[in-house]
C-alpha cells in the first residue's frame, strides 16, 4: 500500500483526478446517468409500483331484492375494497362480464337470503372472483369475509328481527369468541411507496455504479489513450485510483440526493441514524464500482459493457427482495439471495430508515456488503492492473 | 419486394454469425422467463411469525396449534422475557402474535377474548395478506370451538375463476414473455440499426438502388422473425412448465403476435435509426422496451394503482395490449369480442412507429 500513498502526496493524483472529473462532465450521457436517470427511476417505481388492492369492481346479482340483500351490497360497496361494477340479472350474465373483464369480481345473494335469515337458517352468499392477479384476488377475498364479518356482527346489534338476534348472538353455553386486533408497526398508514423506494434505492447504486465505472474505465482503450498514460510518471496504483475517487465521490453524491428525494416525494421517515444508512450506501456503490471495473475487463467497449449490464441486471434485482418480498420467492431460490449486495443494503436501508434500527441489529448485512465490497474491488483492480501492464 | 427479402435474409445472416447477438436473441429470452416468471410473487408462504404466550393454557395452545398449522405461518421460537416488536425490528419475524394473561379463563367463561397481532407495516402488501391470513385463521378455530349447531348467519362461499390453484406463476410468466419479447428483439434491431449510422455502411444503402421502404422493411422483416422464434420458444416453455393453455379461441392471439412482433422490430429500428450510436441507442430501447413495459403496463401491478398523473402514459405503451391479449388467451378466453380493439391499438402503434423510422430515414438520406 505504500504507492498509493506515495501518489497522495505527489500531486499527481489530484491532477488525474482533476481529468476524469472534467471527462464525466463532459460526457452528456454519462451527466444524465448520474442525475436524471436515478430522479426518474425513484420517482417512477417508487409512484408506479403500488400492489395496494381497493375500488375492485363488484358486479351483483341480487336475486332475493329484500331490504337486507340491499343492505349488504350497500356494506360492501361503501367499503373502500369494493365499487359497484354494475347489476347483472343472472349468475350467467354475471360470469361473462367477468370474462370480458368489465367487473373483477361479482356477488351473488340467493333468493331465500332473507327468508332463511328470518327463520333462524344460515345463509349462503356466493363470491366470484377473478383470480388472474393471485395478489389480487388473495386481498379481496380477506375484504370479502371481513364485511360479512362484519354484517353478522351488525345482525346481532340491529335486532331488526328476534330471529336476527337469535342466530347471529354467541352460544351462551359454548365457550367465549377470539378476536383478533391487528397492529402494524413501522408503517401504521401502510405507506406501500416506503418499501418500494428502499429497494430501489439499492439498485440504483448498483446498476448506475456499474454502467458508469464501466464506461470511464472503458474509455481510455476505446478512443485509444491508454498508451499516453502508460507513457506518463504516472503508475498504475495512481491511474486506477484516479479513476476510481472521482466516480465514488460522485455517486455518493447521488445516493445523498437519492435519500433527499425519498425524504420529500413519499416522505419515508428517517427512524435510525444517517451514518448507518449511509455508510451501507457507500459500501453498497464501492460493491457497483467494482462489479462495473470487472465487466470493464472482460469487455472492449462501452456497447459490449451495456450488454453485459442486461445480463446482469434481471438476476440481480429479481433476487434482491428489492421489489417483492422473499418470502414468496420459491423456496430453491430463497438462500440465493444472500449473495446480492442489493438485499443486503434494502435490509440496511429498511432497517434504519423505516424500523429505526441500529448496528447492533444490521451487523450481519454490513458484514456481507464488506465481503462483497472487498472482493469485487480486489479482483477488479487486480485484473485491471494486469490488464494495463 | 426480392430486395426486401435478400435485406433480411442479410440482417439473419449477420445475426447468426455473431455469437452474442445469438445468445441475446435466444439464451437469454429463456433464462429471463424462467427466473422472473418464478421469482416474481407477492404471495408469501412460511411467513415467520413469534408467538408471546403470557396465558400458558391448553386453549392458548390450541390456537398456537392453528397458527403452526397453516401454510402461511411458521412460528420461530422467541426468548419470553424479550420484547416481541424486537423480532420485527431484527428481521428475526414478519409478525408477533400476543395472546394476553387469562385468555384460557375467558374463552372457558364465553367472553369475547381479544388476542392481539403486531405486524410488520414496512412492506404494506405483505402486512395486509398476514393480518388477513391470521384472521382466517382465528375465524376458522372460532368455527370449530363453537361446535356445528352455531354456524355464522351469513357465510361466503368464495370461487376463484381462471387460476384456481392461485398460482401466481401463470399471471407473472406471461407478463415476462411479454417483457421479453419487447426487449431483445428490439434491443437487435436498435443494435443492428444504429451500428450502420456509426460504421457509415448506411451510406452505401443510400447510393444503391434499395430505396427507404425496402431497407427498413427487410430489417423489420428479420427482427419479426427473431421474435416470432422467441414466441414459439416462450410459449412452449409456458405451456410445458408454467401450467398454462390456450383457453379458448386462439386467433386473436395469434393476429395480435404478428403486429406485436412489427411493433417492436419497428420501434427497434426506429430508436436506430434516430440515435447513431450503440450505446447510447441501447440506453435508449433499455427504457422503452424495460422501464415502461415492466412499470406502465400492468405486468407487476394494476394499471388502476398507478397515480392519475402518470397513468395515461400507459395508453401509449405498447405492452400494456399484448399482454392483455396474451392473459386472455392463456387464462380467460376471451376470444375476439374482448380483445379486437387491442389488436388494432397494438397495430396501429406499430404503424406509427414504422413512419417515424421512414421519416428519419428520409432526412438523413436528403443531408447525406
Amino acid at each position: 500500500m505504500t504507492a498509493p500513498l506515495r501518489a497522495l502526496r505527489s500531486g499527481r493524483l489530484r491532477a488525474l483526478a482533476g481529468k476524469e472529473f472534467r471527462q464525466i462532465f463532459r460526457d452528456r450521457r454519462l451527466v444524465l446517468s448520474l442525475t436524471v436517470a436515478p430522479v426518474v427511476q425513484l420517482l417512477l417505481f417508487g409512484s408506479v409500483l403500488n400492489a395496494n388492492v381497493s375500488n375492485v369492481s363488484l358486479g351483483v346479482v341480487d336475486e332475493s331484492r329484500t331490504p337486507e340483500s340491499r343492505e349488504l351490497v350497500a356494506d360492501l360497496t361503501q367499503s373502500q375494497a369494493f365499487r359497484l361494477g354494475g347489476y347483472y340479472v343472472s349468475a350467467g350474465r354475471l360470469g361473462d362480464a367477468l370474462g370480458r373483464g368489465a367487473v373483477d369480481a361479482g356477488v351473488v345473494i340467493p333468493y331465500d337470503f332473507a327468508r332463511d335469515l328470518v327463520r333462524g337458517r344460515p345463509a349462503t352468499v356466493q363470491f366470484l372472483l377473478n383470480a388472474t392477479n393471485v395478489n389480487t384476488a388473495q386481498i379481496s377475498r380477506a375484504y370479502a369475509q371481513g364485511v360479512i364479518q362484519a354484517y353478522d356482527a351488525g345482525l346481532a346489534a340491529q335486532g331488526l328481527h328476534a330471529a336476527f338476534t337469535q342466530i347471529a348472538a354467541t352460544p351462551v353455553s359454548g365457550r367465549g369468541t377470539i378476536q383478533l386486533d391487528p397492529a402494524f408497526l413501522f408503517n401504521p398508514a401502510l405507506e406501500s411507496s416506503w418499501f418500494v423506494t428502499t429497494g430501489i434505492f439499492g439498485m440504483l447504486m448498483i446498476l448506475n455504479g456499474t454502467i458508469i465505472s464501466s464506461t470511464v474505465m472503458l474509455r481510455e482503450r476505446e478512443f485509444g489513450t491508454i498508451e499516453q498514460l502508460l507513457m506518463s510518471p504516472a503508475s498504475t496504483a495512481e491511474i486506477m485510483l484516479a479513476k476510481f475517487v472521482p466516480v465514488s465521490l460522485l455517486l455518493s453524491a447521488m445516493a445523498l440526493g437519492a435519500l433527499g428525494l425519498m425524504r420529500l416525494a413519499f416522505g419515508v421517515p428517517v427512524h435510525g441514524s444517517l451514518v448507518v444508512v449511509l455508510g451501507g450506501a457507500v459500501l453498497c456503490l464501492l460493491a457497483g464500482v467494482g462489479l462495473g471495473t470487472m465487466l470493464a475487463t472482460f469487455t472492449q467497449s462501452a456497447a459490449q459493457a451495456f450488454l453485459m449490464v442486461l445480463f446482469i441486471n434481471p438476476p440481480l434485482v429479481s433476487l434482491s427482495g428489492a421489489l417483492m418480498p422473499v418470502e414468496a420467492m420459491p423456496k430453491w431460490l430463497q438462500p440465493l439471495t444472500v449473495l446480492n449486495p442489493i438485499y443486503h443494503f434494502a435490509r440496511i436501508a429498511r432497517g434504519a430508515l423505516i424500523k429505526g434500527a441500529g448496528f447492533e441489529a444490521l451487523w450481519p448485512n454490513f458484514l456481507a456488503l464488506l465481503a462483497f465490497t472487498t472482493a469485487l474491488v480486489a479482483l477488479s483492480v487486480w485484473r485491471f492492473r494486469r490488464q494495463l501492464g | 419486394m426480392g430486395r426486401t427479402l435478400a435485406q433480411a435474409r442479410k440482417e439473419l445472416t449477420q445475426l447468426v454469425r455473431d455469437r452474442l447477438s445469438l445468445v441475446l436473441a435466444l439464451a437469454l429470452p429463456v433464462g429471463l422467463l424462467l427466473l422472473l416468471g418464478r421469482a416474481f410473487s407477492l404471495s408469501v408462504a412460511d411467513v415467520p411469525i413469534v408467538v408471546q404466550d403470557l396465558d400458558a393454557s391448553t386453549a392458548s395452545q390450541g390456537l398456537i396449534d392453528a397458527f403452526r398449522a397453516s401454510r402461511t405461518f411458521h412460528v420461530v421460537s422467541w426468548p419470553p422475557d424479550r420484547q416481541p416488536d424486537q423480532a420485527l425490528a431484527s428481521n428475526a419475524a414478519r409478525a408477533a402474535l400476543i395472546i394476553p394473561p387469562h385468555f384460557g379463563r375467558d374463552v372457558a367463561r364465553g367472553v369475547p377474548s381479544p388476542v392481539q397481532l403486531q405486524a410488520d407495516g414496512t412492506d404494506a402488501n405483505t402486512a395486509k395478506l398476514v393480518s388477513g391470513d391470521a384472521a382466517e385463521v382465528v375465524a376458522a378455530y372460532n368455527a370449530r370451538t363453537a361446535g356445528a349447531g352455531h354456524p355464522a348467519p351469513v357465510q361466503a362461499a368464495i370461487r376463484l375463476w381462471y387460476n384456481p390453484g392461485e398460482s401466481p406463476q401463470k399471471f407473472y410468466g406471461p407478463g415476462i414473455f411479454v417483457m421479453a419479447v419487447s426487449i431483445f428483439p428490439a434491443l437487435l434491431a436498435t443494435l443492428a440499426m444504429a451500428k450502420e449510422g456509426e460504421q457509415q455502411t448506411i451510406l452505401q444503402v443510400y447510393v444503391s438502388s434499395v430505396s427507404a421502404s425496402e431497407f427498413l422493411l427487410g430489417k423489420i422483416l428479420a427482427f419479426m422473425a427473431v421474435a416470432l422464434a422467441e414466441t414459439v420458444i416462450l410459449v412452449g416453455l409456458l405451456v410445458t412448465t408454467f401450467g398454462v393453455g390456450f383457453a379458448g379461441d386462439p386467433t386473436p392471439f395469434l393476429a395480435a403476435t404478428v403486429l406485436y412482433a412489427f411493433c417492436v422490430a419497428a420501434f427497434g429500428t426506429m430508436v436506430g435509426a434516430a440515435i447513431p450510436n450503440q450505446a447510447a441507442a441501447m440506453q435508449a430501447v433499455a427504457f422503452g422496451g424495460f422501464l415502461l413495459v415492466l412499470l406502465l403496463s400492468g405486468l407487476l401491478f394494476p394499471i388502476a394503482n398507478i397515480p392519475a398523473g402518470l397513468r395515461w402514459i400507459s395508453n401509449v405503451v405498447w405492452g400494456r395490449y399484448y399482454i392483455e391479449v396474451v392473459r386472455d388467451a392463456l387464462l380467460q378466453g376471451g376470444g375476439w369480442a374482448a380483445m379486437w380493439d387491442k389488436v388494432l391499438i397494438i397495430g396501429a402503434i406499430g404503424a406509427v412507429f414504422y413512419a417515424a423510422a421512414w421519416r428519419t430515414m428520409r432526412r438523413m438520406q436528403v443531408r447525406a
